[in-house]
């Protein structure tokens, strides 16, 4: 049995199986808190603890407060390799090696199934891409493959994160307008594959059986779907459409001042000053403003 | 004997296009036939007319078509075929269904995922090839008389039956995205068996006797060429022409895949 | 005994494979022969059920003995009693055995066999599984072969056509000694050497054009036999099934379960009637067969029912809108219930005709459906041997015998269903041995399984036993296999010579003979027949030969060339049609399917025979003769299944279903 044949040949069930998991957990799960996290842009208007006037001001000091507990977690940089690269890596190659045993013929059979068999597929290829590109420009710094060359900063998780969907100083460039539609369709495209996914390991995992169970299972995963698509988009939509980058650039100021002290922010706004054109003013003009005082915003 | 005279239907021809291969490694090319349509015309009566007339369309002197068939009314599962380019037994093809009007067309074609014998017949050795590998059947001890098998409830029955009425007519594997011609018997071992061959472990499986090889049809398909190849297209369940549950079938059999992998691996093996 | 003895089986229906798993098992080699993947074989068509006495018919008082007397009655006397009273004594146990290769016989809930009723019988005594009963015990056997086939026991050879047994010796000393067999996709013809050959061919319902068979079912291979000097019996005996859907190529079978399940035959009371059948409300339907037959109704046996409805239609001009069709009626049960018990038929009447025959009564007419004769075979006689053969026997009564084995047909006997040529047998269909001049509904899976089973013991004997164990198969000279093969090569190489390149007369195209074929002999030779259009039959059958002489293939291809073995089929079918067409001429009288408009009785003094026919190489005729039935367990009685005169008839449509 062993003979000839290789590594992947002999374990091809567990592998199949692994590759089911992960897409699951983690990366299913990671995605749901990620996009809950970024959702808070929105539903952040109903913290309590948040103080801004506006309720996309909440938003922004609720983002802020949830992007910089993950940055202050420890060993992060292990806990992202073993636990999103790896396991995305694996799910990625492995999920395009079987995509490529496929003969696709849903012009013969434009079944429903078939067609999200297909979309399965595509939705893989588009979501890992856009997952390289995601993480290249806002985790690796890659930011040349920004709209106006933006590097993400935790500390400003939402003003430079609109700067880098958008364009330069948060305002709409057509580099901008590009990618923030590839994110529409990035994001929408890992929804579904997520979905679709969870709705499909019911059959790898037998976990529902019966046509009727299956259709139960599939119900929950449409509505599960949908919530993470709403999730999503509406986060999308936060950053694009409702941010003002200034207010949000404003409310990070303090929240870095309370946290880390003003030399801090100094510092790190010093670094900003380097960046492109309008990001560095707009830091400069909210430096040169006049100096709000201590309003209440989250700080531990 | 053969009253066949059904009001309403008109007279009229039918244009046959039809994919022609005159054996394996032979170039295909295509026919075209105008038949007239009799009462209640099936894709099989056209064929017997175009046997007995082989003059194409063009007026040109050809050989007869060769196909697959046997009992005719959709049980044997021999008359697959490709109608329309979509896979189902042509003789319970109907032509009023699907060429209503004159001079409409029915394209015909081998199928796709097995090596064309001649014309419309393939070879589908390896769908029995496959049910030897899974064992699909009841280690019995013998012809000898041994009382009654084991007792069975009704839905138990009635769930056995359905999946037992698998013809072996291959649409499942034809329709699958997941299932790929392979011409070389050395490599069916790890060519995926398909939805049919799934469906009938499952059977024996489900049966009070036949599951004592339940440890050994798993292994089968826990190997190469076994369930894991299922990209879950669920086309298998939309073309069987019997309705099995062929889904419910490949769920089912990987629950239990999943449950026997835990016993391997926590048992050492 | 030789180690490397082996059997032969040609064709994997019911009888080749229950034959193949049984011989396989007792250790002996068996090549398995089919035209088709043996799971594709025309058994499958099989649809109602199987007859076997179970505990629960047997307290009612049924027995295995009744149902004995049942076979014969329906066969009108005309099989050989003791074959008989084995297979109904062994059907029980052929249920348990199917039952225990996972069969799913339809339960009830407790989990025991369901039964259905079925023609000819009043007791509920069929089990079933669904309305694919065949399908469903064909894939058991086929399963279990496949079994034996993975453990190298028996060796398939699918899409291998059968041409001509091997036999060697003169005379009585004839003796089969392999075949000669040609694959249909290489077209490679060769010889294979078997100790016995058994013929489990099926029947030959192609020789009538449209019926209700597969289209493997020409008859080429008994007619084969039939012309390597086996005899053939009782070949007029011809199965018309009353319910059929007739369609452009087949007629498609509506199983007897139908009836069974509660079905009802009737037309309009009015002549010409145009309403729809549901707009026609009960009182102004005839339901002719419950009138007509109070006790047995709608489930009188299928010659009785096929003639009646014939009647009705051709004589009478009562069929629907005036057509040879009659309605089979199941919309007052369930649809669910109907969907359960008859799923396979609802579904066939569904996809062909396009109606629902739940909500819409069934349009159907007869059609030709089963072949009660077939290759003649011998016998050794069982152990009960009454002095007086006993009168018919009442449900409930003690049966004069028990159901030991071998009380009907001794078991293990070499000759059992031999032909007359040593080591060739024929098992199933294509022999003539249990079902008369009718089959009763049912009893078809049975006598194949049985044969299989209970014979394929004897094959074993023979081979181990008798003359193959001194002269194996395998240390023949090589000549007569040789010479097997070169005959053949010699037909195929006339049949190819003769393609035509030209426009092709139709006068010689082979599928033009044989649909003439067909549609003459189910005009003269099925359900009513004459001395005078029997004789018209036969002359266009002389004619029909005669064009055959010169018929013009439309294929020359060496490979997969279907129109050789097809046109090969036609001249075989040719030749056993006037087998069937001459014995019909001859049996002056009507018995059971043999329906004589000029003879109208049955004549015992005369016709309790069977009829013979031995092929006469140099005319190329059938010679005809009758040997005596074995008549010794039960004794003859009148069959009128309680028939009364039109005007008397009392309406007892449940009467049938209420005596079980």
């Amino acid at each position: 049995m062993d003979n000839g044949q290789g590594f992947v040949q002999r374990n091809y069930f567990l592998l199949r199986r692994l590759h089911s998991l992960t897409g699951v957990i983690p990366i299913g799960a990671f995605m749901l808190i990620h996009l809950t996290t970024n959702s808070s842009i929105l539903w952040g208007a109903l913290n309590g603890r948040a103080h801004a006037e506006t309720a996309i001001g909440r938003g922004v000091e609720t983002f802020q407060d949830e992007v910089s507990f993950i940055n202050g977690m420890p060993l992060l940089l292990l806990i992202e390799i073993l636990v999103l690269w790896l396991p995305i890596a694996f799910h990625a190659v492995f999920g395009v090696a079987f995509a490529l045993t496929a003969s696709n013929n849903v012009a013969q059979y434009g079944y429903w199934g078939n067609k999200r068999y297909i979309l399965q597929r595509l939705s893989g290829y588009l979501g890992f891409a856009f997952i390289l590109y995601h993480v290249a420009t806002l985790r690796w710094g890659w930011e040349w493959l920004t709209p106006a060359g933006t590097a993400w900063s935790h500390y400003f998780a939402t003003s430079t994160l609109a700067a880098a969907l958008k364009g330069d100083g948060g305002q709409w460039t057509v580099p901008g307008i590009i990618v923030s539609i590839g994110y529409f369709i990035g994001v929408s495209a890992l929804v579904f594959h997520f979905a679709n996914g969870l709705l499909t390991a019911s059959i790898t995992w037998g976990i529902a059986v019966s046509q009727e169970a299956r259709q139960r299972w599939g119900y929950m995963c449409t509505a599960l779907g949908a919530v993470v698509m709403l999730l999503a988009w509406s986060a999308l939509a936060g950053f694009v459409f409702l941010v003002d980058h200034d207010e949000a650039l404003q409310i990070e100021r303090r929240m870095v001042e309370l946290k880390y002290g003003r030399e801090f922010l100094e510092e790190i706004e010093q670094e900003h000053l380097n960046r492109p054109e309008m990001e560095a003013s707009a830091i400069r003009r909210a430096a040169e403003a006049p100096y709000p005082g201590p309003a209440p915003v989250i700080h531990e | 004997m053969s009253n066949t005279a059904k009001g309403g239907v008109k007279a009229r021809n039918v244009i046959f296009r039809i994919k022609r291969c005159e054996g394996p490694g032979k170039p295909s090319r295509w026919e075209a036939f105008k038949v007239p349509v009799e009462p209640n015309a099936n894709v099989i009566s056209c064929l017997n007319w175009i046997a007995a007339n082989p003059v194409t369309i063009d007026g040109k002197q050809t050989t007869p078509v060769v196909w697959d068939s046997n009992c005719l009314e959709e049980v044997c599962g021999a008359c697959t075929m490709l109608i329309n380019g979509r896979v189902r037994q042509s003789c319970s093809c109907l032509i009023d269904a699907y060429a209503p009007n004159e001079g409409d067309t029915i394209t015909l074609e081998p199928m796709s995922k097995f090596p064309v014998v001649r014309d419309l017949w393939v070879d589908r050795q390896r769908l029995f090839w496959g049910l030897k590998k899974v064992k699909a059947w009841v280690p019995i001890d013998g012809t000898y008389s041994l009382g009654e098998g084991p007792r069975e409830t009704p839905e138990h029955q009635h769930d056995r039956y359905i999946m037992s009425t698998c013809m072996s007519c291959a649409c499942c594997l034809e329709a699958c995205p997941q299932y790929h011609k392979e011409d070389d018997q050395n490599k069916w071992d790890r060519s995926y068996v398909g939805a049919a061959v799934v469906n009938q472990a499952r059977l024996f499986n489900e049966h009070g006797t036949g599951q004592v090889l339940k440890p050994e049809r798993l292994d089968a398909l826990m190997g190469p060429g076994g369930l894991d190849a299922c990209g879950k297209s669920e086309n298998c369940v939309k073309v069987c022409p019997k309705h099995i549950p062929l889904v419910e079938s490949i769920a089912a059999v990987n629950r239990a895949l999943t449950i026997h992998g835990f016993k391997r691996v926590f048992s050492g093996q | 005994m030789s180690t490397s003895q082996r059997v032969i089986i040609v064709g994997g229906g019911l009888a080749g494979l229950a034959a193949s798993v049984r011989i396989a098992e007792a250790g002996v080699p068996v090549d398995l022969f089919s035209m088709v993947p043996v799971k594709r074989s025309h058994s499958v068509c099989a649809q109602g059920g199987i007859n076997a006495c179970n505990e629960v018919a047997r307290q009612q008082g049924y027995s295995e003995y009744q149902h004995f007397d049942e076979t014969i009655y329906g066969g009108d006397f005309l099989a050989d009693q003791g074959p008989v009273l084995e297979m109904c004594n062994w059907a029980p146990k052929i249920i348990n055995l199917l039952d225990r290769m996972g069969v799913p016989f339809n339960r009830t809930s407790e989990g025991r066999h369901d039964l259905r009723l079925f023609g000819g019988s009043l007791f509920k005594r069929t089990h079933f599984s669904g309305a694919t009963t065949g399908q469903q015990l064909l894939y058991a056997l086929d399963e279990q072969t496949r079994r034996y086939e993975s453990e190298g026991k028996i060796s398939k050879y699918e899409f291998w056509e059968f041409l001509a047994p091997i036999i060697v010796g003169e005379g009585a000393e004839r003796r089969c000694v392999g075949i000669v067999a040609q694959d249909m996709r290489t077209m490679q013809i060769r010889s294979f050497r078997g100790d016995a050959v058994v013929m489990a061919t099926g029947g030959c319902g192609l020789i009538f054009g449209k019926s209700t068979n597969s289209v493997i079912c020409t008859g080429g291979a008994a007619s084969r036999c039939y012309q390597a000097g086996a005899w053939y019996a009782n070949g007029e005996m011809i199965q018309v099934h009353p319910t059929a859907i007739p369609g452009a190529d087949k007629c498609r079978l509506m199983s007897e379960s139908a009836r069974g399940e509660g079905g009802r035959v009737w037309v309009p009371r009015q002549k010409g009637d145009k309403r729809a059948a549901r707009q026609i409300p009960d009182s102004e339907r005839w339901y002719f067969l419950e009138e007509k037959y109070p006790a047995y109704g709608n489930l009188v046996p299928r010659d009785i029912a096929t003639r009646e409805i014939f009647d009705v239609c051709v004589n009478m001009g009562m069929g629907i809108d005036g057509g040879n069709m009659v309605y089979l009626d199941l919309t007052h049960k369930d649809p669910e219930y109907l969907t359960e018990k008859l799923g396979g038929i609802m579904e066939i009447y569904e996809k062909f005709v396009g109606v629902d025959p739940r909500h819409e009564p069934m349009k159907i007419f007869p059609s030709v459906h089963y072949s009660m004769g077939g290759m003649w075979t011998t016998f050794t006689p069982g152990s009960y041997q009454p002095s007086q053969p006993a009168g018919g026997h009442k449900s409930g009564s003690k049966p004069p015998i028990g159901t030991e084995v071998g009380v009907g047909m001794t078991f293990g006997a070499a000759n059992n269903m031999m032909t007359n040529i040593r080591g060739l047998y024929a098992f199933g269909e294509v022999n003539f041995a249990y079902h008369g001049a009718t089959r009763l509904g049912a009893n078809a899976l049975l006598s194949c399984i049985f044969d299989g089973l209970y014979n394929g013991v004897s094959v074993v004997n023979y081979i181990q036993q008798d003359v193959p164990s001194q002269h194996p198969a395998e240390k023949m000279k090589a000549e007569v296999f040789e010479a097997g093969v070169a005959c053949e090569r010699a037909k195929v190489d006339r049949l190819l010579g003769t393609v035509d390149k030209g426009s092709g007369d139709p006068a010689f195209n082979p599928y033009v003979i044989a649909r003439e074929m067909g549609d003459e002999m189910t005009a003269a030779s099925t359900v009513v027949k004459t001395g005078p259009r029997l004789q018209q039959c036969l002359s266009k059958l002389g004619e029909l030969k005669e064009r055959y002489r010169q018929v013009r293939l439309g294929d020359a291809a060496g490979w997969t060339n279907q129109t050789l073995s097809f046109t090969r089929a036609v001249g075989d079918m040719l030749i056993l049609a006037e087998v069937i067409a001459r014995c019909g001429l001859l049996r002056e009288e009507s018995r059971g399917s043999h329906k004589r408009l000029d003879f109208p009785e049955r004549d015992d003094a005369r016709f309790l025979k069977t009829s013979v026919a031995e092929f006469v190489p140099g005319t190329g005729e059938p010679r005809i003769f009758w040997r005596d039935v074995q008549t010794s367990l039960v004794k003859l009685r009148a069959r009128t299944y309680g028939k009364v005169e039109s005007g008397e008839g009392r309406k007892q449509p449940e009467a049938a279903a209420s005596a079980s």
